[in-house]
């Protein structure tokens, strides 16, 4: 360990001897004063080690000659009895917290053991540590008996050489004690049962201990002239006080809040180094200085912080804090902190900044301000002269610093200002430039879309004939021509239904139609929709028709039942009263669909029509009769739906019509003739029954265009009835020729059984 | 000892302003870039430990600040350095061209120092300027090992570094044993020492 730690010792004896004066000095100016042809040092006096030695020892024997009370000055300070007026000064000025052990040069010719004794008595710090030592106490009262005498020879022994030896041969000497102790403590069997750790913190005590005993002499010795390097240091300071965070290409924000919040702490830490006694303490303040400049920078710059950036930053900070004794503060932790901590560790590393930034304010030059040598000396005279921010917080009032900042706010407010007027131009531009292209793309698409539209109406047209033709036309043409039948069968009352339906229809269609024009991609879905209807047509037809034939047939037989009844029971009057009730039958659908108390007036002369026509439906007309009575509702129904039925009988028109119904139910579910809707299945089953009613005017209607056309010569029990039909009918129906074909058949087989 | 290390090394990163001294060093103490990381405390100073051999190594970096203003005093950071890591930018030709003034720069400041060149910025070929020969043969000249890094990319970051360690490692090692051979000269310049018969020359 020791050669390494000689070296380090040289190494630092290196730095801060040749290191501190400007490095400008020639060649020459180092040689020993002497003339012995080694290199002097300005801390010996300008002379090589040696020669200082010599003239140390002369001087001794000099003064102890004379036996004067002041130290004679050290061959070659010949500014020694001013430094001397100045140290005085500063004290009283700096120091009102200074060591009650701190004596005044007088004092320090005073016997040893007296000097000591003196250092001991009535000292609250000296309590304050020993209470300090009490986190050790543990360790047993060896340690405390063996830690307590080591540090009363280290005091004594450090005491000793101060008065006869330069400083930098005590603070070796301190050195060698620290690492003296450190191997006894790690060695020794009394410390064995300590923690490493413990041990190291033992060792810090040691120092700590040691040194506040010591600060009074240790610190900015009287022998040094380490407070005329504080004045210097100070003075040249407050010289360059206009160098601000531009110069020293820092990215220090001087406006901003939070960050001169930040630069306030780091200096406060810097000039809290001054207050404390011990090298580790003053350490310690180093190093929350450096990390608060470290905190600035990352707010300022808000990424990691390397040393490019910190070192000035740093430097900015020592020259805005100008802290009191800072380079006797920077010797006194060189020389008296134990090495190994100095080397290393985060202490280490921002104490050797400081000390880099302490050698570059005093080195500082217009070259490295990167200024001309001009505005260097102008801001130097003072001929030159910069407001900044911090200047004015730090030196001048506050309200100059808040003008300063004001304009500097204003500038930022005048630049963001500049920057909105020229966005909102830029916007203004690209708006217009928007505009007009919106224009043209306009007409473009003008002139090119109806080219573009058409093409897509043919296929669309294309397509709705594609689906009609297999659907839609086919129906309508029956339409046309059942409607026109149905119109003319009964005049007064079918009519308006018919034109309902057939308006229905159109409207059914129309609405078909816009359905393909709005879907024309869903074409498949309509057709498959369309292929269901046509499913339900056939579905519906199907059935239907036999059963309107079969119904008409049977009405047929009914009426020629019912004609020979009537005749033959009451009076002729009923057949004419069939045909009357046949045309209130239908008035009074229309009615019943809409209203119930028609339906009751029904009723009883359905009853009495069933009643004269029991016989040939006896199966199903006695059970429905009774069923109908008390079910008005259903009977309404059964209208409604024999409406239904009625349209039915025309043919062809009947699967859309239901289909229409369907959907208006569908559709209108809140109105009282929907309410049947459910009942509809029945519908068909019943509508033999009501249809009859509503049948039998179209029974009539065939009668008598069957007598009309056939069976007026052959038939004459149908005269009166068919002559009675003839007056109501002019026209013939294609429909009924059919149904008349059959009839007739059916007449003829009648006929023959007659 | 009861230490969480057997050594304890003290490494600088010099170099021109700007050629990734710190992304270096925040790379290796923490496995990040700085492009996309913040740390909480300044990258300046960092420790990291590593194992090599079995040896628990605590590297203690220091990052320097590299522009040219502060050249003169940055003396100061070596005390006590085991190993300087020498940074140029394989992308600035003037970085590289400064590599023989901080070699000079350690030469005055350093006794015995174990050195590294490193070129950073290794990860894009079309804007490297210093050749990968060029590098080589100058650094063969001065019998100096030769990294192409990349803190970005985190290339050969690792092994540089541990590099370094092995030196110096080696090198203690190589002192270690010198000074077992002599081990009694310490004992008497102990004595010696105690005996203020200490002479100094300067």
């Amino acid at each position: 360990m020791m050669p390494i730690f000689a070296l380090q010792r040289s190494y630092k004896y290196m730095m801060y001897a040749t290191k501190q004066p400007s490095l400008r000095i020639k060649q020459a100016d180092l040689k020993c004063k002497n003339g012995c042809g080694y290199y002097g040092n300005p801390d010996w006096g300008g002379y090589c080690s040696k020669c200082y030695r010599g003239t140390m020892e002369k001087d001794r024997h000099h003064r102890k000659s004379h036996s004067d009370q002041s130290r004679s000055p050290v061959a070659g300070f010949s500014k020694f009895e001013e430094k001397k007026r100045q140290q005085t000064d500063k004290k009283s000025k700096y120091l009102n917290f200074a060591p009650v052990f701190r004596k005044t040069s007088a004092a320090k010719d005073v016997g040893r053991p007296e000097r000591h004794h003196e250092s001991r008595h009535i000292n609250p710090e000296m309590q304050k540590l020993e209470l300090e030592y009490m986190s050790y106490i543990h360790l047993g009262k060896q340690v405390r008996d063996d830690f307590f005498k080591f540090v009363k020879f280290f005091n004594v022994n450090i005491r000793n050489e101060v008065s006869s030896r330069p400083i930098e041969e005590v603070a070796a000497a301190a050195q060698k004690y620290y690492n003296f102790f450190a191997n006894r403590i790690n060695t020794h069997e009394i410390y064995s049962k300590a923690e490493q750790d413990v041990k190291d913190h033992l060792i810090d005590f040691f120092e700590k201990f040691s040194m506040t005993l010591l600060y009074g002499i240790l610190f900015c010795p009287h022998a040094t002239n380490d407070e005329e390097k504080d004045l210097a240091i100070q003075r040249r300071i407050r010289q360059l006080s206009w160098v601000n965070a531009h110069h020293l290409d820092c990215c220090i924000s001087e406006t901003s809040m939070e960050v001169r919040d930040l630069v306030y702490a780091a200096i406060t830490h810097l000039l809290g180094m001054d207050s404390v006694k011990a090298p580790q303490e003053k350490l310690s303040y180093v190093v929350r200085c450096c990390q608060s400049v470290v905190e600035v920078l990352q707010h300022c710059q808000g990424g990691p912080v390397s040393a490019d950036e910190f070192l000035p930053a740093l430097i900015f900070v020592v020259l805005k804090a100008n802290p009191a004794r800072l380079k006797s503060n920077i010797l006194y932790v060189t020389r008296f902190c134990n090495d190994t901590r100095l080397m290393q560790g985060e202490g280490g590393y921002y104490f050797t900044n400081l000390c880099c930034a302490v050698s570059f304010i005093e080195n500082l030059t217009a070259e490295s301000l990167n200024m001309s040598e001009e505005e260097f000396q102008g801001y130097m005279s003072g001929t030159i002269t910069s407001v900044s921010a911090w200047e004015s917080a730090l030196v001048a009032c506050e309200g100059m610093h808040q003008l300063c900042e004001h304009l500097s706010q204003l500038k930022g407010l005048s630049e963001r200002m500049d920057d909105v007027q020229d966005a909102t131009q830029s916007l203004r531009e690209s708006m217009e430039a928007f505009k007009k292209e919106i224009n043209t793309k306009v007409v473009e698409i003008r002139e090119s879309t109806p080219l573009i539209i058409k093409p897509r109406k043919v296929p669309i047209s294309l397509d709705k004939q594609d689906s009609n033709t297999t659907n839609l036309p086919s129906p309508i043409a029956p339409t046309v021509i059942a409607t026109n039948p149905v119109s003319e069968h009964l005049e007064p009352v079918t009519i308006p239904i018919t034109i309902d339906a057939v308006t229905d229809e159109t409207d059914h269609d129309q609405g078909s139609v816009r359905h393909f024009y709005a879907q024309n991609l869903a074409a498949q879905e309509l057709n498959l929709t369309d292929s269901k209807k046509g499913k339900l047509q056939l579905d519906i037809t199907t059935p239907c028709m036999p059963i309107d034939t079969l119904k008409q047939s049977q009405s047929i037989e009914l009426h020629g039942y019912d004609t020979q009844s009537l005749d033959g029971f009451i009076t002729p009057d009923d057949g004419s009263l069939l045909g009357l009730s046949n045309i209130n039958y239908d008035i009074d659908l229309s009615d019943l669909s809409a209203d119930n108390s028609a339906a009751d007036e029904l009723t009883p002369e359905k009853r009495k029509s069933p009643n004269f026509i029991v016989d040939p439906f006896s199966p199903l007309n006695a059970p429905c009769n009774i069923s109908q009575s008390p079910l008005i509702p259903s009977t309404a129904a059964d209208l409604a739906s024999s409406s239904n039925t009625d349209l039915k009988s025309d043919g062809f028109v009947l699967p859309f019509k239901i289909e229409e119904s369907n959907l208006l139910d569908t559709q209108e579910s809140s109105s009282p003739v929907n309410l049947p809707s459910p009942i509809k299945p029945h519908a068909p089953h019943y509508s033999g029954f009501s249809t009859q009613g509503v049948q039998i005017p179209s029974i009539p209607c065939n009668t008598g265009d069957y007598n009309s056309l056939n069976l007026l010569q052959q038939n004459e029990n149908n005269q009166a009835s068919s002559s009675s039909v003839v007056d109501g009918k002019k026209e013939e129906n294609k429909s009924n020729e059919k149904v008349v074909k059959v009839l007739g058949g059916v007449l003829d087989t009648f006929d023959k059984l007659f | 000892m009861a230490r969480d290390y057997d050594h304890l090394f003290k490494l600088l990163i010099i170099g021109d302003s700007g050629v990734g001294k710190s992304s270096l060093l925040l790379r290796f103490a923490d496995n990040t870039f700085s492009g996309s990381y913040i740390t909480t405390i300044g990258v300046d100073f960092k420790i990291r430990t590593v194992n090599i051999d079995g040896q628990r190594i605590k590297l203690q970096i220091w990052d320097t600040a590299g522009q040219e203003r502060f050249r003169t005093i940055t003396s100061t950071y070596y005390r006590g350095t085991h190993g300087v890591i020498v940074v140029y930018d394989v992308t600035n030709g003037e970085s590289f061209a400064n590599v023989k003034r901080w070699l000079l720069e350690i030469e005055q400041n350093c006794d015995v120092v174990n050195k590294v060149l490193v070129g950073n910025k290794n990860d894009c070929p079309d804007r490297k300027v210093v050749l990968t020969e060029d590098a080589e043969r100058f650094a063969r000249t001065l019998n100096i090992i030769l990294f192409e890094t990349s803190a970005k990319d985190n290339l050969n970051v690792e092994e540089m570094f541990l590099c370094v360690t092995r030196l110096v490692l080696k090198s203690k090692c190589e002192m270690m044993m010198r000074q077992n051979d002599t081990d009694n000269d310490t004992v008497n310049l102990r004595k010696r020492q105690d005996s203020r018969g200490k002479k100094k020359c300067c």
